[in-house]
């Protein structure tokens, strides 16, 4: 479960990017986090997985208090969250494979079992003949696939995507929002954040709307 | 909301254990390499450039204080008798000479000596020799002094202490020479170790920008270890490894151009400019020196990438 009490964030004194967040997201729910560039989407997704600490409040990811980690202890709690990035943070010199065992290869699997793990999930991203192609001969859609893979390869408990479909044509918008939904299937806590409303008004799942840093619209969710 | 999830659970742990993450490291070192060749080649060049340089002043600077080494064999002090001593008092008089500290050598020669080499000296111009008798010419100690007591102060202080040794009449060692040498080796070493000093500052800086710019420029791949739950360990393991590799490689391709350097021009240097008719030419630097360039070469690139990695490391 994913909790903020009072959270807020500023990144410079007289400026706050967050402001009083209160939520709760419960264990296995699929949320959209919308609201317009520079409400504060992107910096409240940075604060479940510990990109940021928050300025004032409490961060509680599963009941442990996410402001009271050592620096020791951040590792361990980002590898139950996949993240999907806005930019995919994918390495250009790594191929497909390298690019998505990076997540395994840090929890210490084995490469045999990293091998039939990240293949079984690329065939289910339909990237199985990309294996071995670097990410700058992919397409937009193919990239975003392959920045899925990464974050879901561990069966994270929690994940975040930032602007998933933001550069995406309807038809890999579907794929995406598939592979979302089946993640969440599996249990996976999944939120999104996107200022695209088509996506949002498809779905029919709950949605937290951001309005200069302050939460607007949570029906269902606010604890 | 209820169902199991232990994605986030390891299945097997086949990497762990010392060896095993050593093994996934040192492979992610060489594919990192792999995959940023001319990156790695920079870093490797820049290293081997740095290490050449540094070596050939090495090289230089081992065999010219060789060389002041060697002149200051002649540093020797005499000692002459009022009268020659008895054979036995000759052994009783060494041993309280080879007893001092700085003795290296010590040569007994009587008169009969001493007139043997003026005639020698002087074979020929016979005439000059007329009415010189061996009484005329005083028996000596001939004293080779060890390394570390041929400066001015040493010198001084262990003429004064052969001076107390009874029947030493006078002793001689060329004061003059002795300082004026001396002086020069002082001023050899000083502008050694500041040249040395300056070389190895430079070195360091030059090398260490190097890695940080190299390391700068995968500071995404850095950044998204951390992201996705890499220890600080995790991300520095590979990248302290690869440093190691880059110095080692560059130490190595420096000696290579060393040796190349030093069989193209300057092994019949020597010759040339004169500098030590006796020897021939400059000799390559022993081996210990080259250990020595290897390590510093390793250590070079071990700690370049461990104070880069810090500032990039958010984790």
């Amino acid at each position: 479960m994913i909790q903020m009490h009072n959270v807020f964030m500023s990144y410079q004194p007289e400026s706050s990017a967050l402001a009083d967040i209160n939520l709760k997201i419960p264990k296995g729910d699929f949320v959209f986090l919308t609201g317009q560039s520079g409400a504060g989407k992107s910096t409240l997704l940075k604060l479940v997985y510990a990109d940021l600490i928050p300025t004032r409040g409490q961060v509680l990811i599963d009941g442990v208090n996410l402001t009271r980690l050592s620096r020791s202890q951040i590792p361990q709690l980002r590898r139950s969250i996949g993240v999907v990035f806005q930019d995919y943070k994918l390495l250009p010199n790594r191929t497909v494979l390298e690019n998505v065992a990076i997540t395994l290869e840090v929890l210490g699997w084995g490469k045999r079992d990293i091998g039939k793990k990240v293949f079984h999930i690329l065939k289910r991203m339909g990237l199985e003949d990309k294996v071995n192609a670097t990410p700058l001969r992919l397409s937009g859609g193919e990239q975003q696939r392959v920045a899925l893979a990464r974050a879901l390869v561990n069966d994270p408990k929690i994940l975040v995507a930032d602007e998933p479909t933001g550069n995406l044509d309807d038809e890999n918008k579907e794929a995406i929002l598939q592979i979302f939904k089946e993640a969440n299937n599996r249990g996976t806590t999944v939120v999104v954040a996107t200022h695209d409303r088509r996506v949002i008004e498809n779905s029919h799942r709950t949605v937290i709307r951001l309005d200069k840093g302050r939460i607007v619209e949570v029906p269902n969710v606010q604890g | 909301m209820s169902k199991a999830n232990k994605g986030a659970v390891r299945p097997k742990l086949e990497q762990e254990g010392f060896f095993g993450r050593l093994s996934y490291f040192f492979s992610r070192a060489v594919a990192n390499l792999r995959q940023n060749v001319f990156v790695s080649a920079v870093t490797v060049g820049t290293i081997a450039l740095a290490l050449l340089i540094a070596s050939l002043f090495l090289l230089v600077y081992v065999n010219l204080d060789g060389m002041a080494q060697g002149w200051s064999d002649k540093v020797q002090v005499t000692a002459y008798f009022d009268q020659e001593p008895a054979p036995l008092a000759v052994a009783a008089l060494k041993g309280r000479v080879q007893a001092l500290p700085g003795t290296a050598k010590v040569i007994f020669v009587s008169q009969a000596e001493a007139e043997k080499r003026l005639r020698s000296r002087l074979k020929g111009q016979e005439s000059l020799l007329e009415g010189i008798t061996q009484e005329v010419l005083p028996a000596s100690f001939e004293i080779r002094l060890d390394r570390e007591h041929r400066d001015n102060e040493s010198v001084a202080a262990y003429v004064r202490k052969l001076k107390q040794i009874q029947g030493i009449s006078e002793v001689q060692y060329g004061e003059e020479w002795v300082q004026r040498f001396n002086s020069f080796m002082n001023l050899f070493r000083l502008m050694g170790g500041l040249l040395g000093a300056f070389l190895t500052i430079t070195v360091l800086f030059i090398v260490s920008n190097t890695i940080k710019l190299t390391i700068y420029a995968r500071k995404e791949e850095l950044e998204l270890l951390g992201l996705v739950g890499a220890t600080r360990f995790f991300i520095k393991a590979p990248f302290l490894i690869e440093g190691v590799l880059q110095g080692a490689a560059g130490a190595v391709i420096s000696l290579l151009a060393l040796l190349a350097c030093y069989y193209t021009f300057l092994k019949n240097a020597g010759d040339f400019l004169g500098i030590n008719p006796a020897s021939a030419g400059l000799s390559f630097l022993p081996a210990t020196h080259l250990a020595g360039v290897v390590a510093g070469g390793i250590l070079l690139g071990f700690i370049g990438s461990a104070t880069s990695l810090k500032r990039f490391i958010n984790v």
